[in-house]
C-alpha cells in the first residue's frame, strides 16, 4: 500500500537521518584533524536498519551512536586519515543524493495519484 | 541537533585553523625582534585546540588557550644595536623558521580540507532542498 508513512518511506527516512549523522560525524572528525587526542568519529546504522527489516518491522528513526575509531594513532594521539574521510565524505553524500531520488519518485506517485481526478 | 550541524561543525574547524596561521604569521612577522637582555624576548604563540564536548554528539573544535614559549630566546653579540647592553649584546627569539613554516603548511590544509567539507555539504542540502519539487 502506497501511503505517506509507509515503510518504504519510513526506511528512506531511517537512511536520510543516518546518513546526516555520518555526515556530521564526518565534518567532526575533520574539524579535528589537528586536534591532539582525537580519535576519529564512526558511527552505524545500516545494520540496524537492515534487521528492522529483515524482521518486518517498520524501521524507526533514531540518531545512531558514535563509536571512536581504534585505528593506530599519531605522535600526537590523533587517528584521523584524511583520505578515509574524504571517501566516506565523498560515500555518504552520493548516498544521500540516491536517498532523496528514491523518495521524491515516491512523492511524485503519491502526487499522480492526488492528481488522479 | 540542528539542521545544518555539518556546516556549523566545519566552521569551527575553519576558525580553529585560522587562529592557528594567525598564531603562525605573529611569530614569523617577530622572528627577527630584537629586545634588551634585561627584557624577555618575543614568546613564540602557540594554539591550543580542544574538540567540542568529545564523544557527546555535539561535535567540532574550538581554541582552547594559546600558550607561550619561553620568553629566554637567544643572546646574540651586536654591538652597533641601540638596545645593546653594555656588553654588546641583544636578545632574540628562539623560533625556528622552518618549524613556522611547517606549521603554516599543517594550518592550511586543515583550513582546506573543512572548506572541501563545507562544499560538499552545500550540495548535499541544495539536493535535499529540491525534493519533492520534481
Amino acid at each position: 500500500m502506497i501511503g505517506v508513512g509507509d515503510v518504504t518511506t519510513q526506511a528512506l527516512h531511517a537512511a536520510l537521518s543516518g546518513l546526516a549523522e555520518r555526515s556530521r560525524v564526518t565534518a567532526d572528525n575533520i574539524a579535528n584533524i589537528n586536534t591532539p587526542r582525537f580519535l576519529a568519529g564512526r558511527t552505524d546504522f545500516e545494520s540496524a536498519l537492515k534487521d528492522s527489516l529483515n524482521m518486518g518491522e517498520t524501521p524507526t528513526v533514531s540518531g545512531g551512536s558514535v563509536a571512536r575509531s581504534l585505528e593506530p594513532t599519531n605522535t600526537n594521539g590523533n587517528n584521523v586519515n584524511l583520505d578515509d574521510e574524504t571517501v566516506i565524505a565523498t560515500e555518504t553524500g552520493l548516498r544521500y543524493q540516491l536517498a532523496l531520488n528514491a523518495l521524491d519518485g515516491k512523492y511524485s506517485l503519491l502526487r499522480t495519484a492526488l492528481q488522479a481526478s | 541537533m540542528g539542521v545544518f550541524d555539518t556546516l556549523g561543525i566545519s566552521a569551527s574547524g575553519l576558525l580553529a585553523h585560522r587562529k592557528w596561521l594567525d598564531a603562525v604569521s605573529d611569530n614569523i612577522s617577530n622572528i627577527n625582534t630584537a629586545t634588551s637582555t634585561s627584557q624577555s624576548a618575543f614568546k613564540e604563540r602557540f594554539i591550543e585546540a580542544q574538540a567540542v564536548n568529545y564523544g557527546s554528539g555535539e561535535g567540532g573544535v574550538r581554541v582552547a588557550t594559546a600558550q607561550f614559549g619561553s620568553g629566554q630566546g637567544r643572546v646574540v653579540y651586536e654591538p652597533k644595536n641601540p638596545l645593546a647592553d653594555k656588553n654588546g649584546y641583544v636578545r632574540y627569539p628562539d623560533i625556528d623558521l622552518g618549524d613556522q613554516m611547517a606549521q603554516l603548511i599543517m594550518a592550511q590544509r586543515g583550513y582546506q580540507a573543512n572548506l572541501a567539507v563545507i562544499d560538499r555539504a552545500t550540495k548535499t542540502y541544495q539536493a535535499a532542498l529540491q525534493l519533492g519539487k520534481g
